[in-house]
């Protein structure tokens, strides 16, 4: 089996100022799983996934145990502003985020093979010379996806990468995800969609300010507990 | 250096006497501005690029107003006249630290706070020349704020040089990162961008730039000549190799004819607000081609 990581949050902790956001949370993500995160809006989904990626103070601790060594990380944000009238078309905003070498001289020649398959399967090779801000909203999401792939992650950290994704598209997503999670990658995903989780989580969490419940989605995702989510959410 | 300074000026001498030239480029000075214009154009348009991309051309103007209280502060502390680099460099960098430090620390919009520094360090800059500059010929405030490209000495060339070297050398090295950092922190962070030490070192770098070329094009057509080249190549291009391809290439276009064009035809303007008007010039074609594509 490739490389993965185990995670360990413990007693997570995180305030904006007098606001706390995210209070003792304990969280466990394996090798091998497709973790989701699920919670209402203002849950704080957003604020744990970048306390995962060592972006956030907080108390409280996260430890890392990689299967082999330490492996690569790919992060699909839930939102990106860009500049409208920057001239960053999609193959240089992945050669952005992907390389050392200069955007501007081209994809690394390294990482073009991976870059072409990539767009392919998402559907977007035509479109490669498009400006970011000429893409539709679905389409964004796909190029935000297509970057954390590059080069293949063992931890790959999603933000609700597919909300305006169609159903195809939500098909390859989901397929690519899958063959990470059989190479051993982690996977932790922050989704929306309850009744996808179900068909693809191997475990979810739902996490409202601190975690409500946490487990297998069979036995997790029961009517009681999902009215919890929403519930919680009213008494603010 | 000068060495290699002086084959290039007895060369055009050749060339001028061959009647490949014109005759103004026997002249040393001619070709000193020259040298300058090809090492400032390609330096201003290529940093001018990622200025634009990370929205920072505000925040580069008022580092280059920052430029005149340097001066001032230079000549109070008896460095020479035309040449304060020590404070002018020292005040500038600090200025740029500081501006970027309270920016990230009040979480204040951006624009209030260097529309507030921008007018803070004019004013202060052009009280405290008054106040050094009382007993000295005021036109050095009116060669600060203009430039005088046509008396760049050999020592001037190289401090450009030098700064262009390490500018386009870090700017290269460093272009992904630091673009990505504006574009989002969070995803460079994850590609293990220190976005915030990449964050300080490019106002740093911006700092260096518009010191070193200051003498040259002045303080406020610095940062014209950052910010136009790379805004024109802008309205025109569907990708990065492009954008900084002609932001390059109208910037060094700019800085030549802005020297050549005055000369050759007799026009009594400065070298330095010439650079401006061909950019600018070449600003409107650009516009206007954008425009015409739209409809
Ligand atoms: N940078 C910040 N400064 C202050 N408060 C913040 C900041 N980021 C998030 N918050 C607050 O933290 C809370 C959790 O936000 P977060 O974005 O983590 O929620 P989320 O679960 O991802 O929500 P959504 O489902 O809408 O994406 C919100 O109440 C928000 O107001
Ligand atoms: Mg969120």
């Amino acid at each position: 089996m490739a490389n993965g990581v185990n995670i360990k949050v413990e007693n997570l902790s995180l305030s904006f100022g007098k606001n706390e956001v995210l209070q003792n949370i304990n969280f466990e993500a394996k090798a091998g799983e497709i973790h989701c995160v699920i919670g209402p809006n203002g849950g704080g989904k957003t604020t744990f996934a970048k306390s995962l990626l060592g972006q956030t103070y907080h108390n409280g601790k996260i430890t890392f145990e990689w299967i082999e060594k330490r492996g690569i990380v790919g992060y699909v944000p839930q939102i990106i502003n860009i500049d409208k009238t920057l001239p960053v078309n999609v193959l240089d905003f992945i050669a952005l985020c992907i390389q050392k070498r200069p955007a501007f001289l081209g994809v690394d020649k390294k990482f073009k093979k991976q870059v072409d398959e990539t767009l392919d399967k998402l559907e977007m090779k035509n479109k490669s010379k498009y400006l970011f801000s000429e893409l539709s909203g679905g389409e964004r999401q796909r190029v935000l996806f297509a970057q954390a792939l590059i080069p293949n992650p063992q931890l790959l950290i999603l933000d609700e990468p597919m909300n305006s994704v169609d159903k195809s598209g939500a098909e390859v997503f989901s397929r690519i995800i899958d063959g990470l999670k059989q190479n051993g990658a982690t996977v932790i995903w922050i989704h929306h969609d309850l009744e996808q989780v179900q068909k693809i989580a191997d475990k979810v969490s739902c996490i409202n300010k601190t975690v409500v419940f946490s487990g297998e989605p069979k036995s997790v995702m029961n009517e009681k507990n999902l009215l919890k989510i929403f519930s919680s959410r009213q008494g603010e | 250096m000068d060495f290699l300074y002086d084959i290039i000026r007895h060369s055009a001498q050749n060339l001028v006497q061959a009647g490949a030239l014109p005759d103004s480029f026997k002249f040393a000075f001619v070709i000193n501005s020259l040298l300058c214009a090809l090492i400032i154009g390609p330096m201003l348009g290529a940093i001018g690029t990622a200025v634009v991309a990370k929205r920072m051309a505000f925040f580069s103007n008022a580092i280059g107003h920052s430029a005149l209280t340097g001066i001032a502060i230079g000549i109070m502390l008896g460095e020479p006249v035309n040449s304060p680099y020590i404070s002018l460099f020292s005040f500038a960098i600090l200025f740029a630290i500081f501006l970027n430090f309270s920016k990230n620390k009040s979480g204040m919009s951006h624009d209030t706070l260097i529309g507030v520094f921008l007018s803070a360090s004019l004013a202060i800059g052009a009280a405290l020349m008054m106040f050094a500059t009382k007993d000295i010929n005021i036109h050095i405030l009116d060669g600060y704020m203009f430039g005088s490209i046509l008396t760049a000495s050999n020592s001037d060339i190289n401090l450009l040089l030098a700064v262009a070297i390490l500018a386009i050398g870090a700017g290269i090295y460093g272009f992904n990162r630091t673009i990505m950092s504006g574009l989002n922190p969070a995803l460079a962070q994850v590609r293990g961008v220190p976005v915030l030490i990449y964050d300080y070192i490019f106002v740093i770098l911006i700092a260096l730039i518009t010191v070193a070329s200051v003498k040259i094009v002045g303080s406020i057509l610095v940062e014209a000549l950052l910010i136009i080249p790379a805004a024109a190549a802008r309205n025109i291009t569907r990708s990065l190799k492009s954008f900084v391809i002609l932001s390059v290439v109208f910037a060094t276009i700019s800085a030549v004819t802005g020297i050549v064009v005055p000369m050759e035809f007799k026009i009594p303007i400065p070298s330095g607000g010439a650079i401006i008007i061909c950019a600018t010039i070449i600003f409107i074609l650009t516009l206007l081609v954008k425009i015409v594509r739209r409809n």
